[in-house]
């Protein structure tokens, strides 16, 4: 194999690794953070992907205008679904284990409840629209303009996460919750608020993520169940709670999944991940990434 | 009531109920059975679910995985054994997988063990799709040999009538209350004696068991099988949503739920799917907040509570939105400043 083609495919798993880190982050910080895992996340990614597509293909506008549109949105929506549910949830449950249960099925619900909807307004066909399909070549490889749009926005909004977890005060805050929930209460981080924003934030990536996945592949009802199952996987990679390690897992089981299917078939492809999934809970159920202090 | 009452009104409950659904099919029309069949299938998964997962809690999303295997071996075997062999067989290779699954994850807790029950089902549903693809060359395969409709109807309700007979039963053996004592603090089981690993796995291979058979019996009415009707995931979720919803730690909440949920499936699935679906996710989300004890703890006093705290919140909010609640703070503040 040349090396222009080893260079599609690597970035190809790259782009694709990208999309599934943005999509990990939010799901990572609503589990490390509340212990909500969150079974909708991918629903809201199938949200934000839709609204795009209206708004683009009804309304005229530009899938980069919809960007802030589909995150504040999904955002919005976030911290309704809090502040109904959730919240109720977290003053109800006795202890931290009944919680986790309880939300669990919640979000359950919430994905029934939200992907049956887009199927009743939207019908389950298959749907896109043509945003800069025109080739860039780059040395010896060639690349749709979207793609690397595409790579481009979903690494500044996973890196803009980050660095903000890493250097503000609500950072600061968020990441005691994580460690040590009563902890961080008693030296006075408010979780009355802290809650509602990160688990808005959380569903305003996803719904960003969808806003940029619409720009190069078709969308339906149904695409976000495999997403919340590869955000899944990519968190347990990269450990439940670590931020840099959802990044990373993100881009390594794009890259893994390019290479495997080039080597097997594409029909193999969630076969392989639910493969590395399983083999990664039963063997290092902590991360890949993670070390014993 | 004590212990022994209980137990006979249980048993007798069920005796009615058995006798009735054995009567259905005689004046019942094609389409009561056919509906009648989906309410002992759902019965049937709910009830042998929540035997195990209601008591430890542990959420297990394989039940979708266990019928598939039932259903394929029904699928497989049905030609060459027959009718009672095939279920026998769809039975036994869903416990021997149940045995596996269960020594390889039940040892994680939890969202885990949820979510690697829910992976490894996809991966056998992956596995065999690719299996069927590339050696056997089909996506699905065609059941020639169909027994019966009132065989199959039959063969059903004895499984479903099984399955609850066996809750009534283990619930009252010291299995049973290993289980319940796992639910409740699982170490303390494991220092009273109670060896853990062994009780959990034999109760998650009872569950499988009647998965497995309840596939192997029901494949027969699709005629044609491949593995994403088989697996669909929607069959395990469908069975959780029921059994929490009816109250996964008591005996006829799930089965009350079964009976439900079919009856709604089918009058509004026709005409509005999605409606249906929707409905379903919102009343598990109400369930969990509202009625964490499921259908059957509905008692009385629980409307009766749920008017006294919309009550209470009602006074709350018009004491808040008069300006009452406003005033009565700014006095506070002023007697504190006075003082």
């Amino acid at each position: 194999m040349s090396f222009g083609a080893w260079l599609e495919l690597i970035a190809s798993g790259v782009i694709t690794g990208s999309i599934y880190a943005l999509v990990a982050l939010g799901l990572n910080l609503q589990y490390g953070l509340m212990r909500i895992l969150n079974i909708a996340h991918g629903e809201f990614l199938m949200l934000g992907a839709f609204v795009t597509w209206v708004a683009t293909t009804a309304l005229g506008w530009s899938p980069l205008a919809m960007i802030p549109l589909s995150f504040a949105l999904t955002m919005a929506l976030g911290l309704v679904i809090h502040r109904l549910w959730f919240k109720r949830l977290t003053d109800t449950s006795p202890n931290v284990d009944v919680f986790e249960a309880r939300a669990l099925m919640v979000s359950f619900g919430l994905m029934f409840l939200v992907q049956n909807f887009a199927s009743w307004v939207w019908g389950g066909e298959l749907r896109g629209y043509d945003y800069l399909t025109d080739p860039v070549a780059i040395g010896s490889a060639q690349f749709a303009a979207n793609k690397l749009l595409v790579l481009a926005l979903s690494l500044v909004f996973a890196a803009a996460l980050i660095v903000l977890l890493r250097t503000t005060l609500y950072g600061k805050g968020v990441r005691a919750l994580m460690q040590s929930p009563t902890g961080a209460q008693l030296v006075g981080i408010n979780t009355k608020t802290l809650h509602p924003l990160m688990f808005g934030i959380g569903l305003g990536l996803s719904g960003v993520a969808g806003c940029l996945l619409s720009m190069t592949y078709t969308i339906a009802p149904a695409m976000g169940e495999p997403y919340t199952v590869t955000a899944l996987i990519v968190i347990t990679l990269g450990g439940f709670g670590s931020m840099g390690g959802a990044l990373a897992g993100g881009l390594l089981l794009g890259v893994v999944e390019a290479i495997g299917m080039h080597y097997t078939s594409p029909s193999l492809k969630s076969l392989l991940s639910y493969s590395v999934f399983i083999a990664v809970l039963l063997l290092r159920p902590n991360g890949l990434f993670h070390r014993k202090r | 009531m004590n212990d022994r009452q209980i137990l006979t009104r249980d048993l007798l409950v069920l005796f009615g109920l058995t006798g009735w659904a054995l009567s259905l099919p005689y004046y019942g029309s094609e389409f009561a059975v056919s509906m009648a069949l989906t309410c002992l299938m759902y019965i049937a998964l709910a009830t042998s679910w929540s035997l195990f997962c209601g008591t430890t809690r542990y959420l297990s999303l394989a039940t979708a995985a266990f019928f598939g295997i039932g259903a394929y071996t029904s699928a497989l075997t049905l030609d060459t054994q027959g009718w009672a062999l095939a279920i026998a067989y769809g039975a036994g290779i869903a416990t021997a997988v149940a045995v596996v699954m269960g020594a390889l994850v039940l040892h994680l807790r939890g969202t885990y063990f949820a979510v690697l029950t829910f992976g490894m089902t996809e991966l056998i549903r992956h596995a065999i799709t690719t299996w069927e693809k590339q050696v056997t060359g089909t996506v699905g395969r065609v059941l020639a040999v169909v027994p019966e409709r009132d065989t199959v109807y039959l063969t059903v309700l004895l499984l479903a009538v099984l399955a609850v007979a066996t809750s009534i039963v283990v619930r009252r053996t010291r299995f049973g209350l290993a289980m319940r004592g796992i639910g409740s603090d699982e170490q303390r089981a494991q220092t009273l004696g109670v060896d853990t690993r062994l009780v959990k796995i034999a109760g998650f291979a009872l569950t499988a068991a009647f998965a497995g058979a309840m596939g192997a019996a029901m494949s027969v009415r699709w005629t044609y099988i491949d593995p994403t009707t088989v697996f669909n995931p929607f069959i395990g979720f469908q069975t959780v949503l029921i059994a929490l919803i009816g109250g996964a730690a008591t005996l006829w909440g799930p089965l009350i739920a079964a009976i439900v949920f079919s009856l709604l499936a089918e009058t509004l699935r026709l005409q509005l799917p999605q409606l249906y679906m929707m409905t379903l996710g919102l009343l598990l989300i109400l369930s969990v907040l509202y009625l964490p004890g499921g259908l059957a703890s509905l008692r009385w006093d629980t409307f009766k509570g749920w008017w006294n705290d919309t009550r209470a919140w009602w006074k709350e909010k018009r004491y808040e939105w008069s300006g009452d609640k406003a005033r009565d703070e700014r006095r506070e503040k002023e007697r504190r400043v006075v003082l």
